[in-house]
């Protein structure tokens, strides 16, 4: 219990710092940057099996990922007229943050919370967390969608135990949006 | 078969939640809040209208302080330098930024912002830098234009380096009518339109998508099931 909700005042102050760093526009790609990283460090301590970070049918993770930034960014592709391409440096935050995001909630709360109750609290405390994370960044507007696709990359954790592929969906959504 | 049924339930219910706000909401990178639109494209969803700004500048000894104009909405912003103005015999001057309702497609440029018609009750005597917020809607635009009248010839002002993400920075030595856009002659700029034609073919895209994605989790969830019938392997962890 102690764990899961020191990781989950952790994971959330870290998100609040950043979303408020980041208004400040002079500081967006440092704020994304350093937050991918200080994120990241929730990770720390987990074994890379229980992060759901094992190296077994690699290639069926990939292609995962594939499938799963493909669902993330079709809502967006089938309506914009295009995309800024993300400059080098915030292309760069982009995938820090993308992947100090997945490790800290899909990996490691997702894993504290596995073990307090389950996967229903693991799915839904994840979920419930990464939404009330981004409350700061996003318009109220946005958030219904934000939890979504946080329920969908929590329920690929849990029904098939591994974090590799929301990593890589998260990556492509972040960069191509 | 139920852990695939979650995933398939969970991606159609993304995909609907997706789609009722506008594209681009991960991690902050699009614009904070939606861009306002004289003349919205069709995947910007609810719109609403970009707003005005105005601005007296007061004059010190015949001569204007330096000062920032911008509308309400912060998607323009214009600053000029003290001593702007050619404002003798008066006390202030008056600056106004109106977004027009209307949206010209002059030839050659295609527009990916509003317009706006930056008025001042004074001449303006020196170079004054103009700063305009575009959306992630359209590809982004490689210049600022600027015209005297929005039916008549466009300028492209002189570029300024690259500052922040959706915004686009120039300078101008007249007021007048301003746009971001870019050469409708050129290859639209990066960003790449990443256009899925709509129409029947989506129901279509978002199915196979979704198939997709079930196909991809089930050998992998599969195995999972498998394995932690048959114990944990060291690569695996444990099934809860």
């Amino acid at each position: 219990m102690l764990r899961a909700g020191s990781l989950a005042f952790y994971v959330l102050i870290v998100e609040w710092a950043r979303a408020l760093l980041a208004q400040n526009s002079r500081f967006t790609a440092a704020a994304l940057l350093l937050g991918g990283v200080v994120l990241g460090f929730a990770a720390l301590g987990w074994p890379a099996q229980r992060l759901g970070l094992g190296t077994s049918r690699f290639w069926l993770r990939v292609i995962g990922g594939l499938a799963l930034g493909a669902v993330l960014l079709l809502p967006a592709a089938a309506r914009a007229g295009g995309a800024p391409l993300l400059p080098a440096g915030l292309a760069a935050a982009a995938i820090a943050v993308s992947i100090g995001e997945e490790l800290a909630f899909r990996g490691a709360l997702y894993a504290a919370l596995d073990e307090l109750g389950g996967a229903p609290l693991a799915i839904g405390g994840s979920t419930l967390l990464w939404t009330l994370a981004h409350a700061l960044s996003h318009p109220p507007e946005f958030l219904v969608a934000v939890a979504a696709a946080g329920l969908l990359l929590g329920l690929w954790r849990w029904a098939c135990k591994d974090l590799v592929a929301p990593i890589i969906g998260h990556v492509i959504a972040d960069i191509a949006l | 078969m139920k852990r695939a049924a979650a995933l398939a339930t969970a991606a159609i219910a993304y995909v609907l939640a997706a789609w009722t706000v506008a594209p681009g909401f991960y991690d902050g990178f699009g614009p904070t809040e939606p861009y306002r639109w004289s003349c919205p494209p069709p995947q910007a969803g609810a719109n609403t209208k970009p707003s005005a700004g105005h601005a007296d500048i007061k004059v010190t000894n015949g001569k204007t302080e330096a000062w920032s104009v911008y509308t309400q909405d912060g998607q323009i912003v214009i600053g000029f330098l003290p001593d702007s103005f050619d404002a003798a015999g008066k006390t202030t001057v008056a600056v106004d930024i109106t977004p027009l309702d209307t949206c010209p497609e002059p030839k050659g440029i295609r527009f990916v912002t509003n317009i706006y018609r930056i008025t001042a009750d004074a001449p303006l005597k020196k170079k004054a830098n103009i700063t305009l917020l575009y959306s992630n809607l359209k590809p982004h635009p490689d210049d600022i234009y600027r015209a005297d009248d929005p039916g008549g010839a466009w300028t492209a002002l002189p570029r300024s380096q690259q500052g922040q993400p959706y915004t686009i920075y120039s300078s101008t030595d007249k007021l007048g009518y301003f746009a971001a856009g870019y050469s409708s002659s050129a290859t639209p700029p990066p960003g790449g339109v990443v256009t899925i034609g709509g129409g029947q073919t989506l129901p279509i895209i978002v199915a196979v998508l979704i198939v997709v994605v079930v196909l991809a989790g089930l050998p992998l969830a599969l195995m999972r099931r498998r394995r932690s019938v048959q114990g944990p392997e060291e690569d695996d962890e444990e099934d809860s």
